[in-house]
């Protein structure tokens, strides 16, 4: 194939310095080959001002030190998902000076695909025919150099799970080449887009012409005079009964399919693995429980393995506050120090353990294909609330921690989806609120705790679904989409999903650090200011000016109204500060240097201990009944004096539905802005006032005053 | 008229024509399922919806409501 406007090949791009970048459809290796390209070079970050993840690496080559950057997969470069467009503007607007690009040799016309509209860009190009291995387990018999004669740009046979063939595509790199166009359009598009192409000024010419001609929106800026030119052009093909959009699809297609019939030696299609295991994954009968099974076992994962960590903060935090106990300093300063400052450090750094299992988890499941059958299986669901089954997995993820539930959005495609979904998670109820609920429902509801437990789970549930559902009616959204690949299974690359995890954590800790630990600071001055006793603090007259607010909900004790103050930083506190103010503070216990040395060396130890041994807890039975509140007896009688059961039930509902916690706001202005993540803390606080309040009705017809 | 969406499982068909709103439509066509391509059903999901398909080398999961603008050749 060839046209006489073509120019010969540019001259193979100068490696010193060069920008290289790896393109390719979803599920091609590519994390994996950039690996195994990079070594430990490689970083993970984010795209500039977007939430879509950024490896990048440098490239020691004999030519020189040459900068690798892994874009978004895409199936095409005219943008359907928020990565994609990413892709295309990279593309267009910054010019890399080599692509690679990224195929799946088991799945050949429909990665070539891709590789027909990057041969538009005028780039030097390089194809990785990556997952060999697959392919032939898959039954094809490959000729590489076919391809690359059919091409004209070097085909690079690879495993890169293997390292095989990662020196041969690093050496071939040099001799990247600018494809020659390789679609022939129909007569009259052809000719639209010659006419067009010659009026626009950039090496991506020829696609851009024919984005433009499509109809899309070209992701640079370009002269009226050329958009002109453009819209005419294309109402005259519409016109001829031409709909440019898909001749060029099909063209490009037609392409795709003789290319890969010429690489295509010989095949005869196998069962394959993923087969094998679909029948059972997505089996009619067993399908749902092992669904299920799977959801409970990446659950139970996370929290196993990051409790005892979790557990190791507060020690170390204990032991701290004990030695600035210890310091001959005035009382309100120590208590600054050990209950402001390294409370509020310790509460940030909590979050980390739970965050990074979080992510472990959910990379596990992305990457070895198991979340798109959960997807799967969930869409029926789901689609109750307007929702692709992909929106089940941060939701369920929600009840054990909101936070990573908000980041885990990002598995969604659409932006309004990712939206919908992270208003919804707030009300799911996390691990945090259960400890409330326990200690409430066993003081109030002795004889049906349990149940009392379950409805409020229930309750936050039905909220966060109407919730997504409503927002998808206001915004007149069409149905969410269930359209989606499943791809092979596939094991992951261990050292990749780590380093993702652990820069995913890092980005929460540097994004919502602070707006944590002011939280918690603030909290700390009202509750320490004026000095004396807790009942005359800022606190406690806060808490007094609530009173009139909450006075229909029938919770008017100053004290149960000021525990939602810390319960906003942190759900955990509520209870321990209701302690506080219903019986009175412990002092903090002065420690040793050397004792508290020890103490958190021996924690430390005890963690790494409970770590390993929660992998057989892991497959053991779930413990469904709620475990008994640890809390005071004295407390107990307290709260049971100070409401009625009724106005119990509405407190619960309201700490169920209010704002989660500083935490959860602070991702969620993080993932969807500031605008957003104000709408979310009124819309919590409104709606749990009126729920509670609803409740609170029925609960007098039911239960009396 | 054959719509995928009534598609019997393993009896591969030929795609006709697409006629869904235009996102979809882009979608449908990134990930091969175009006019002229062949198409089977692998499985309904347990709740039956959605459904799988194979199209050449790739396995994708659509809705039935989403699968009704799939039209097949007779």
């Amino acid at each position: 194939m060839g046209c006489p406007e073509c120019r010969d090949g540019a001259p193979p791009p100068d490696l010193q310095g060069a920008r290289v970048v790896t393109v390719g459809n979803p599920n091609t290796g590519k994390t994996t080959l950039i690996n195994a390209l990079a070594g430990s070079d490689l970083k993970v970050g984010n795209w500039p001002g977007t939430t879509v993840e950024r490896l990048e690496a440098v490239l020691r080559l004999p030519e020189g030190q040459a900068r690798l950057v892994d874009l978004p997969g895409a199936y095409g470069l005219s943008p359907t998902t928020p990565e994609e467009a990413l892709a295309a503007r990279e593309l267009l607007v910054h010019p890399p000076d080599v692509v690679v690009n990224v195929v799946d040799a088991g799945n050949l016309e429909r990665n070539l695909h891709l590789t027909l509209e990057l041969a538009e860009l005028g780039l030097p190009m390089v194809l990785a025919l990556n997952l060999m291995d697959e392919a032939e387990a898959k039954g094809y018999v490959l000729d590489p150099r076919a391809l690359e004669r059919a091409l004209g740009v070097p085909v690079v046979p690879l495993v890169a799970s293997r390292g095989e063939g990662v020196e041969a595509l690093l050496a071939a790199l040099a001799r990247a080449k600018t494809p020659e166009p390789q679609v022939r359009y129909p007569g009259a598009l052809e000719r639209a887009a010659r006419e067009l192409a010659g009026r626009i000024d950039h090496p991506a010419r020829r696609w851009i012409a024919l984005a433009l001609l499509a109809g899309e929106e070209a992701p640079l800026a370009l002269d009226d005079e050329v958009l002109e030119l453009a819209r005419r052009l294309r109402a005259e093909l519409e016109r001829a009964g031409i709909d440019p959009y898909l001749e060029i699809e099909n063209a490009r297609y037609a392409r795709a399919h003789e290319l890969a019939a010429e690489a295509l030696v010989g095949a005869e299609p196998r069962r394959t693995f993923t087969d094998r295991v679909d029948g059972w994954v997505l089996h009619p009968l067993l399908g749902g429980p092992i669904f299920l099974l799977g959801m409970l076992l990446a659950f139970r994962f996370t929290f196993l393995f990051s409790t005892p960590w979790v557990d190791f903060i507060g020690a170390v935090q204990e032991v701290l506050a004990g030695w600035v106990a210890a310091l001959p300093l005035p009382p309100l300063a120590a208590s600054f120090l050990a209950d402001g400052l390294v409370g509020g450090v310790g509460t940030v750094i909590s979050f980390a353990p739970v965050l990074f299992f979080l992510y472990l988890a959910l990379a596990f499941l992305e990457t070895s294909g198991f979340l798109a059958r959960a997807a799967f299986i969930a869409d029926r669901m789901m689609l109750l609330a307007g929702l692709p089954g992909r929106a089940f997995i941060p939701l369920i993820l929600g009840f054990g921690c909101n936070v990573p539930a908000v980041y885990g959005t990002r598995i969604l495609s659409g932006r309004l989806d990712r939206l919908r979904v992270g208003l919804a998670i707030p009300f799911m109820s996390c691990s945090a609120r259960l400890v409330v609920f326990t200690l409430f429902a066993a003081v109030f509801f002795p004889e049906r705790a349990a149940l009392v437990v379950f409805g409020l789970y229930l309750l936050g549930m039905a909220v966060g679904l109407l919730t997504a559902w409503g927002l998808g009616r206001a915004a007149g959204q069409p149905a969410s989409t269930g359209l989606m690949e499943l791809p092979p299974y596939r094991l992951p690359t261990f050292a990749v999903i780590l380093k993702q995890a652990w820069a995913r954590t890092r980005s929460f800790l540097e994004g919502a650090g602070g707006p944590i630990l002011l939280a918690v600071l603030f909290v700390w001055l009202l509750l320490n200011l004026p000095p004396g006793h807790l009942a005359e603090s800022l606190y406690a007259r806060t808490a007094g000016w609530l009173a009139p607010l909450f006075a229909p909900l029938g919770v008017e004790d100053w004290r149960l109204l000021g525990a939602l103050i810390p319960g906003f930083v942190a759900k955990e506190v509520v209870v321990g500060t209701l302690a506080v103010s219903y019986l009175g503070a412990e002092p903090t216990a002065a420690l040793g240097f050397v004792q508290g040395l020890g103490q958190i060396l021996s924690t430390f130890w005890a963690s790494v201990l409970t770590t390993l041994g929660a992998v057989p807890a892991l497959f053991g039975l779930p413990q469904l009944a709620p475990p008994p509140p640890d809390a005071p007896t004295a407390l107990q009688a307290a709260l049971r004096a100070s409401v009625t059961p009724a106005a119990a039930l509405a407190y619960m509902v309201y700490v169920l539905l209010y704002t989660p916690c500083v935490a959860t706001v602070a991702a969620l202005k993080n993932e969807f802005g500031r605008f957003w993540a104000a709408v979310a803390v009124v819309y919590e606080l409104t709606l749990a006032w009126l729920v509670a309040w609803g409740v609170y009705r029925l609960a007098l017809l039911w239960l009396g005053g | 008229m054959r719509r995928l969406a009534d598609l019997p499982e393993d009896t591969p068909a030929r795609i006709r024509a697409l006629k869904t709103p235009p996102l979809l439509r882009r979608r449908l066509l990134a990930l091969g399922v175009r006019p002229g391509a062949e198409v089977r059903v692998v499985r309904r999901a347990p709740l039956g919806d959605p459904m799988e398909i194979a199209v050449g080398d790739t396995l994708i999961a659509i809705r039935h409501a989403e699968a009704a603008g799939v039209e097949l050749e007779d």
